[in-house]
Parts: C-alpha cells; structure tokens; sequence
C-alpha cells in the first residue's frame, strides 16, 4: 500500500529552489534512508512532505488524502537545535505532548495516557530522568525522550531528522532497535542520514538526493557507489561543466 | 519598631484609595506575571514592549467617542493592541523587512499618533501622564472592576488552554502536527497581552509595563525549571512587587510605575546573584569549593608519591612550587586537611592517614588510568598528557573510572611506567 506520495515537487527558499521536481511512492511497513550531502534538501523534503514549507509545485497525499488531513497519523523528529533546551519542561511532560492529539479540547491526560507515556519511557530506558529537565540530559538522552515522544503519538509514519547526531553508539543503536520494533508493526520510517558508513545495515530503502531525486530503491539497487558519486559530487561536477563552457 | 512597621504597612489601609491601589496592584501582578511568563518564553519581549505603547491611541480615541469610560478604553485599548500585533506580522511577512524593524517603526508610529490624539484634547482634560507613567492611587472604581474582570479572564485561559499554551510555546512544529493552530494561539495571546496592558495601564503606564512582563518570569525562569512552578513564582514577584512599590509611592510621593518596576528589578537582581542553581554567587563559591577540593587532592597525592618513592624533601616548599600557591597558604591547606584526618603532623612532616592513603591510591589510579586512556586513544600526546590527566583524575566517579579500565583491558602500568593500584 503506497503510504506517502509526493509528485513534482519542488520547494525554494529565496527563488532558489531548494528541492526540484521530486517524485516518491513510500511504502507500508519499511525503512528508508534519506541520503544526500549537506545542502542536497534532505530536511527540505521532510519539510515538504509535512506541509511545514510552502511548495512551489506539487502534490503530496498521504494515506491517500492530502496532507493536512493526515498529519495526525505522522510523527515528527526534528533535528535538535530545534529546541529551546532551557525551556521550563521536564521528560515526561515532553513526552505527554505526545498524548495531545488524544486529548479533548480543553481536556487533561487521563489514566491510560499517564500509563503511555510510563510505557515508552521504560522502552528508552529513560524512566530514572522522567523529571529531569531537558537541559540537564546528555545527548543520546536528549534523542531518546523525543522518539518516546513519537512512540507515546502512536502514529504510522515516522520522520526522523538526523536522529543519531551527536549520540552515542550505545544509544544509536537502541533507537534503532525500536526503529526496526517499529517496522515489524507495518510502521513505515524516514529518516534523514549523513553518515554513509551504516547505510546497508540500516535502510531497506534509499532516498538518494541532491536538489533532485537522483536514486530511489531498495537499497542494494540505489545505494551503488555510481549513485553515490553522482548525488555527492554533483556539485563538483557543474564546477567542472562550467569551466568547460568558460574555455568554449 | 512595630510601631513604625505599622504605620507603614497598616495605617495607609483605612483610606479607601489605598484599598483599591492595593486591589488593582494584586490584579497587574497576577495578569501580567501569567501572561508575561509566556511572552518571555516566547521570545517576544519585543513584540509586548510595542504593543503597550500602541495601546495609547485606542485609549485616546475610545476616549474621544465616548468619555471616561472604562468600557470604551478597553475597546480602544484591545482594537489598537491586536491591530498592532497584526500590522506587525503583516508588514515582516510581506517585504524584506525583518520582524525587530517592523516592530520598531508601528509602535513608534502608533505611540505618535496617540500623543497628537492627546495634544489635540484641549478642552477635555486627559491625564496623559497617568496612562504614561502610571497611577496606582488615582485607581477608581469603574478601573479595578475592569482589572478584575480581566484578570478573572486571563486566569481561567491560562488554565483552559494550558496545553495548547506549552505546545505551541516548546515546539510549535508538533503543535501544527497534531492540529493545533499556531498563529490562532499566537493572536489569543496578544488579545491576552492587550488585555493584561490594559490592567496594568491605570498602575504601571504604558511605558513601563512591560518591565511587569518580563522581570517577575525572569527573576521565576532564573529559580526554577517547571513551568508551573514559574508561572507562580511570577505572579507572587509581580504582586509583591507592585505591593511594595505601591507603599513607597505613598509614604514618599515616587512615581507609582517607577518604583514598582524598579521593586521587581531588585528581585530580579538578587534571584542573579544568589538563586541556588543559576546565581553567580554560588557559582562563584561552588568554583571556589572545587579549587579547594582539588587542592586537598593534589596535597595527598603528593604525600602519596612521596611516601611511594620514599624521598623525603621538603613538602611545603615542594608543594607550594608545584602548585603555584604560597607557603602559608599550602601550611593553611594542610591544617584544613589535618582537621578532616586525612593526615597528621606538623609543618613540613605529613603523613597520610589509613583513609588518607585511601583517598590518595584512588587519586593515583584515577590519574594513571586517566592518562594511559588519553595516550591510548590518542587523544592528546605524551608531552601534554600530564597536565590533562591532572584535570581529569578529580572526576573521581567509580562507575567511569572502572569503565576506563574494563575498555583498556585492566592495564598493569601507565604510560610512564608507573603501576596502576587496583580498585580497592
């Protein structure tokens, strides 16, 4: 079942555009990398998908439907400078926002929400630091409690924004144990990556980009070092493309 | 003394006008301590700071339809605030000008335009520098039920909206996700905001109430790291603040918006300086007590080296041109640590202790275990490795220390040779 569509687009920033013409039929129940250098538009195209970025062409459904209408069936992992870590919140009450989509208007967590939120604490292992304020956890700890967040949503589609950056190997490798946790239940997984070295171990798929979709596939078909060199050096390559036109 | 302290406090309470300054004071501190918490975490200081000003011409001209009376003035007030807010995304979303210089050309603009309101007034007489400056004695009826009913209002929405408050405030990215309307809740705050100027107007002034949203959930943020605590906090700075300003505007005839504000900046200033976690008086003295404690460690280190090696020279003046202190004050060190029995003697004639010698093995093995790690995984070289291993070795955790050395495969001997005590 094709879970997330995008056709055409294309999003910019400043009349440049950011991403052009991308075309993606996501399906159920996998993990895909999303792979590129840095400035290739891989946040864009999560952006993009989310509606969180204006487009400057283009359709993106989901389950179906278009975006606003499904969005409650995603969650989102941002990258952290997102976040203002000197905000007044502690662990489970970031992670209790979680529950809000569950929640009525003027409503307030119930039993069975207090009992989610101290579920997928234990599953990150973070129940000891659930009143810790985030400031005060480390790095990997800081990635665990927002994946518990999106645990404790309950979603089918998980956007995951360089979830292993500055975390540790212990921690990387317990996230992605509830990644594949995830997978097993039909979830279907995106996630932004720039460290090439585990691509194979990790991603059922690929999303190779560079402004353009240069590759999308399985990823011993996509991930060849040929598709590499054309999303990486692609840049190098229109340098070289231009000198060439200066001596004509 | 009770006698002064009572005619301070009490005496003032029998005039009526007193009782509703005291009244309208409790009110501003409550609405702009709750909405204030959310305007700094929000990061827009700014934005409030604008909207008070530009609240002056809805005054003026809510006074110019239909007299002194509080209902239109909240109309007028509540107009020009949203409007101001509006204009001011309006213009940053539809040009290149950014967000701090439209705000800065529409209060400026709207400010001036009710001052030309005001100059062309001439019959009437409005007090114009009560609504600048603020009058907390001049506070009539018709003004604190209005207050009353404001702050009523504003107290109940931050309890009904409390979720969606926190969500949009933390991360407005999951807020849009699940649903929830970031620039809708961002307009309800700034009719809140409009709404707690007007209370604070009559007491305040529109020139310095912004200072009562932002310095009480400043001087909060700087003592706690929960949010409701915050929220609290900030309402008892906000009104006791305004209290204590109001108090001193009575016996001594200040400016009533001044000396409230300038009461919640010296809150402010003694949070900054002695709150437990933040104040830069216990930083300065958790500093000291580290320096101290690194001290004692490097002095039973030394008398541990010494004993090891079985050199007897002067340990005074070996410590003091070791660790660049003077001699009276390693002779001052050492009485500390006799006085705690980690040693015994006298001037230059030490020596450790059983729980003295304990606390020095485990000095020694954290050193050298810290030192072969930074050699072994290169991260610094051997001429360095010293001094680094000396910053570390008082991280003197068990837990991370045997961790070094499960992962260096219980090594006999440091780089130097040296051999490592095994954990005791």
């Amino acid at each position: 079942m094709t879970v997330i569509s995008v056709k055409n687009l294309t999003i910019s920033y400043n009349k440049k555009p950011a991403i052009k013409g991308i075309n993606l039929e996501v399906e159920e129940g996998s993990i895909i990398g999303i792979l590129g250098p840095n400035g290739a538009g891989k946040s864009t195209l999560i952006k993009g998908i989310l509606g969180l970025l204006p487009s400057e062409t283009g359709e993106i459904r989901i389950f179906d439907k278009p975006v606003k209408e499904s969005l409650k069936r995603i969650a989102y992992i941002p990258q952290k400078e997102q976040f203002d870590w000197d905000f007044p919140i502690n662990v489970s009450e970031v992670v209790m926002m979680g529950r809000y989509p569950y929640i009525s208007l003027f409503g307030r967590p119930d039993e069975n929400d207090h009992l989610i939120v101290k579920e997928v604490l234990e599953k990150v292992e973070m129940s000891d630091n659930q009143f810790t304020q985030i400031r005060n956890l480390s790095g990997g700890q800081q990635q665990r409690i927002f994946l518990a967040r999106a645990l404790a949503q309950e979603s089918d589609i998980y956007l995951l924004d360089e979830p292993f950056v500055g975390v540790d190997a212990k921690t990387e490798k317990a996230i992605f144990e509830l990644i594949k946790e995830l997978k097993e239940k039909n979830k279907t997984i995106l996630i932004v990556h720039h460290d090439l070295s585990k691509v194979k171990e990790y991603f059922d798929k690929v999303i190779l980009i560079n402004q353009t979709l240069v590759a999308f596939g399985d990823t011993d078909k996509a991930f060849t070092s040929e598709l590499i060199n054309k999303a990486y050096g692609g840049r190098l390559t229109i340098l070289q493309k231009a000198e060439q036109l200066f001596k004509n | 003394m009770a006698d002064t302290l009572y005619k301070f406090l009490v005496e003032p309470l029998q005039y009526e006008f007193i009782q509703r300054a005291l009244v309208a004071s409790i009110m501003v501190g409550i609405s702009c301590g709750l909405i204030g918490t959310y305007i700094m975490l929000r990061r827009l200081s700014l934005i409030g700071d604008a909207l008070a000003h530009s609240v002056l011409p809805g005054v003026v001209i809510g006074f110019m339809i239909s007299g002194k009376n509080p209902l239109s003035l909240f109309a007028g007030a509540l107009t020009a605030g949203i409007l101001t807010s509006i204009l001011i995304s309006y213009v940053e979303r539809n040009s290149k000008i950014k967000e701090d210089t439209s705000i800065g050309i529409i209060f400026t603009g709207a400010f001036a335009l009710g001052i030309l309101l005001v100059s062309q007034l001439k019959q009437v007489h409005i007090d114009l520098s009560s609504y600048l400056f603020g009058d907390v004695l001049g506070v009539s009826d018709s003004d604190l039920i209005l207050s009353s009913v404001i702050t009523v209002f504003i107290l109940i929405s931050v309890i009904l909206f409390y979720k969606q408050l926190l969500v949009t405030s933390f991360d407005p990215t999951m807020a849009y996700i699940i649903g929830i309307s970031t620039s809708l809740v961002h307009y309800f705050l700034m009719t809140l905001l409009s709404m707690s100027i007007v209370a604070g107007l009559q007491s305040v002034g529109v020139i310095l109430i912004i200072a009562m949203l932002i310095t009480p959930p400043a001087t909060a943020f700087l003592l706690t790291d929960k949010l409701k605590t915050m929220l609290l906090l900030s309402v008892m700075f906000g009104i006791i603040s305004s209290v204590i300003g109001l108090y001193f505007s009575y016996h001594f005839n200040f400016a009533s918006g001044a000396s409230i504000v300038l009461t919640a900046v010296l809150f402010f200033a003694a949070a900054f300086l002695f709150s437990p976690k933040e104040g830069i008086v216990q930083k300065y003295f958790r500093r000291k007590r580290n320096t101290s404690v690194n001290l004692t460690e490097d002095i039973l280190k030394y008398l541990f080296n010494a004993e090891e090696k079985s050199s007897g020279g002067n340990a005074v003046t070996e410590l003091s041109a070791d660790l660049s202190l003077s001699e009276n004050k390693i002779l001052s060190a050492l009485k500390r640590i006799e006085s705690k029995g980690l040693i015994k003697g006298e001037k230059e004639n030490y020596k450790l202790t059983e729980t003295g010698r304990d606390l020095a093995l485990k000095l020694v093995r954290s050193h050298r275990l810290w030192e072969t790690y930074l050699t072994e995984k290169n991260i610094v070289d051997m001429d360095n490795i010293h001094q680094d291993a000396e910053k570390y070795e008082h991280i003197l955790s068990d837990d991370l220390i045997s961790e070094i050395e499960e992962e260096l495969g219980h090594p006999q001997k440091d780089p130097h040779g040296s051999p490592i005590p095994k954990k005791k």
